[in-house]
């Protein structure tokens, strides 16, 4: 092992003396908490009613999983978001993370400029695109007009559908320069002499894009969707800003519902289960991700 | 015999030129594809730059104005004075560089220990992956709770100490790589010349890392500027941040006037621009830990 003269050396409390703040902080702040958040859950604590509560053990699980159809409904709505966000983000990364690779000159500056979406606040990304689709003053239906695509002023939170597309839409702008980013590098990890071979056997353009970039792209691929997949479960603050779970509560996913139950109705028992009910959703995220890492290094060595 | 001798060259120059139209063609396509993503993903902050410049006339006229005519900081002027966006700018400022500060100084030894002695082993870093993925919903409704009871909400140090802690994870995962990266000899002369182990640290390590630290702290910054939840929940009139002044500008529906929700935009994305630049090499490895994710 590298530096085991300095292994030797140490004295025995100071790794632990070193990891110390960050555990003990994290005890504190994170660690703690979620304790505390847990049994909270198995009570029916609620700030609007008054400070007493009771132990109901696991009723409001049950209530959230089986009867709370808002809940339900927002599980299902996340889905729909994420479904073909995912999708498109995907699709779209790869073709720029193509087109990329295959400039040049001016790469690093085009790829630094395509980034900044990444980069934003949710909450920035979708109040910049609120004002953009906005009725009258909006950018896209204004260009709409001039073009003469659109010859009304369109409302593009009308109805659901249409919301959910502006979602959709709000959201491949802001991550999809993220799977850009992580599939360019994968690109540039696919050795040139692989397409070599490709081309001396006789493959075109398309068939060393199937049988070489694809089968070896496939990992950063998995990675990059489920980096995505596990944050978009969480996806808060453009759903606040851009349509705060309307209309109808059509784009209201499951971290927003949470949050109105939480900090709108102040039933702090319950969201505490709809929060616990979102980090095991997660969690099971994390686990096939953790799977699909271990699955490249083992591949890789 | 004579007529295939002249028709091989014939077929070869067509193959040359087709090869050449073709190459041609998609060199032009590949710009042309670029040039399009630019827009799309660029279009929005032109828009928003030029929409926050625009004086009331331009703001109402139709055909719609582009690029103002005479450009104008009033919007940012009547932000600062009228929605108090000098305040919240500032409150932005101070707690993503409290907390930048704080998350880099607690993380940096624990990365240590995890690169130098593989302290904790597997569990602990896969702790840190774990709590990296965790959703913040989970944390902040008994954070809040606590908070209220500590008096902690609406101070800057409830905020920070939430953040420096949230960030923990994501600042220990990047060091441990830029420690890993880090010459071992060069620690171990000093220890041979009777330095202790926190001295190394921060007379020798630290300044060579000094870099990679920058890139942390960086990312840091970022993310601790774009987290939203935490900040709806736990500020209040003094301690608003400018996503959270953001939100002032979503009621009454899309149309409501634009000036100040502009330009409040720009301030908020501005870290971001100056960031994207200074951390290109490192954006994948940034934004994969989840470094700007609020």
């Amino acid at each position: 092992m590298r530096g085991s003269a300095l292994a030797l050396k140490r004295k025995q409390w100071e790794p632990l003396a070193f990891a110390s703040p960050s555990l003990f902080l994290i005890t504190l702040i994170i660690v703690f908490p979620l304790g505390y958040s847990f049994y909270l859950s198995l009570l029916n604590f609620d700030l609007a009613v008054g400070p007493d509560a009771e132990f109901v053990g696991l009723r409001n699980y049950t209530e959230a999983l089986l009867r709370d159809e808002r809940f339900l409904g927002s599980i299902w709505n996340t889905a729909v978001i994420i479904v073909p966000s995912l999708a498109l983000e995907l699709l779209l990364g790869l073709l720029i993370a193509l087109l990329l690779s295959r400039v040049i000159h001016g790469r690093p500056i085009v790829t630094a400029l395509l980034a900044i979406p990444a980069m934003v606040s949710p909450v920035m990304a979708a109040m910049a695109w609120r004002m953009m689709f906005g009725v009258k003053f909006g950018a896209i239906n204004n260009l709409g007009r001039q073009l003469g695509i659109i010859d009304v002023y369109f409302d593009w939170f009308a109805t659901p559908f249409l919301s959910i597309v502006a979602v959709v839409l709000v959201e491949i702008w802001h991550n999809t320069p993220f799977m850009m980013l992580v599939l360019l590098a994968g690109l540039q990890s696919i050795p040139q002499e692989l397409y070599q071979a490709a081309k001396a056997d006789g493959a075109n353009a398309w068939q060393s894009f199937w049988f070489v970039t694809l089968p070896l792209l496939k990992f950063t691929m998995a990675v990059g969707v489920m980096i995505r997949m596990i944050d978009l479960t969480k996806i808060f603050g453009l759903i606040f800003i851009l349509t705060f779970g309307g209309p109808g509560g059509s784009t209201e996913t499951v971290a927003f519902n949470t949050y109105l139950v939480g900090f709108k109705d102040f039933r702090m028992s319950y969201a505490a289960a709809l929060s616990y009910v979102i980090v095991l959703g997660v969690l099971a995220l994390t686990l096939v991700f953790m799977w699909i890492s271990r699955h490249r290094e083992a591949r890789a060595a | 015999m004579s007529t295939v001798a002249t028709a091989t060259p014939l077929v070869t120059v067509r193959r040359v030129n087709r090869h050449r139209v073709q190459r041609r063609l998609a060199g032009l396509l590949t710009y042309l594809g670029l040039a399009l993503a630019l827009a799309f993903f660029l279009g929005p902050f032109f828009w928003i730059v030029t929409t926050s410049l625009k004086g009331n006339e331009d703001f109402f006229a139709y055909p719609p104005v582009w690029i103002p005519s005479e450009p104008s900081l009033t919007h940012y002027g009547r932000l600062f004075t009228h929605s108090s966006g000098a305040r919240y700018f500032t409150n932005s400022l101070v707690i993503s560089s409290l907390s930048m500060f704080a998350a880099l100084v607690v993380s940096l030894p624990t990365a240590y220990s995890i690169a130098r002695w593989r302290f904790g082993g597997g569990f602990l870093s896969t702790l840190l992956l774990v709590l990296r993925m965790l959703p913040a919903i989970a944390l902040i409704i008994p954070v809040y709770l606590m908070y209220k009871l500590l008096g902690l909400t609406n101070t800057y140090l409830g905020l920070v100490a939430l953040y420096t802690v949230v960030y923990i994870p994501f600042a220990v995962w990047l060091l441990i790589g830029f420690l890993r990266d880090f010459p071992v000899e060069i620690e171990e002369a000093a220890l041979i010349d009777g330095c202790s182990r926190l001295r190394a640290l921060v007379r020798v390590v630290i300044p060579i890392i000094a870099p990679g630290l920058a890139v942390v702290a960086l990312f840091a910054f970022i993310a601790t500027w774009n987290e939203f939840l935490f900040a709806i929940v736990l500020t209040g009139i003094e301690t608003k941040t400018m996503m959270v002044l953001v939100t002032s500008f979503t009621t009454g529906g899309t149309d409501q006037f634009y000036g100040e929700a502009s330009a409040s935009v720009v301030l908020g994305v501005l870290p971001a621009f100056a960031v994207a630049f200074f951390l290109q090499r490192y954006l994948v490895k940034g934004l994969a830990l989840g470094g700007t994710k609020g």
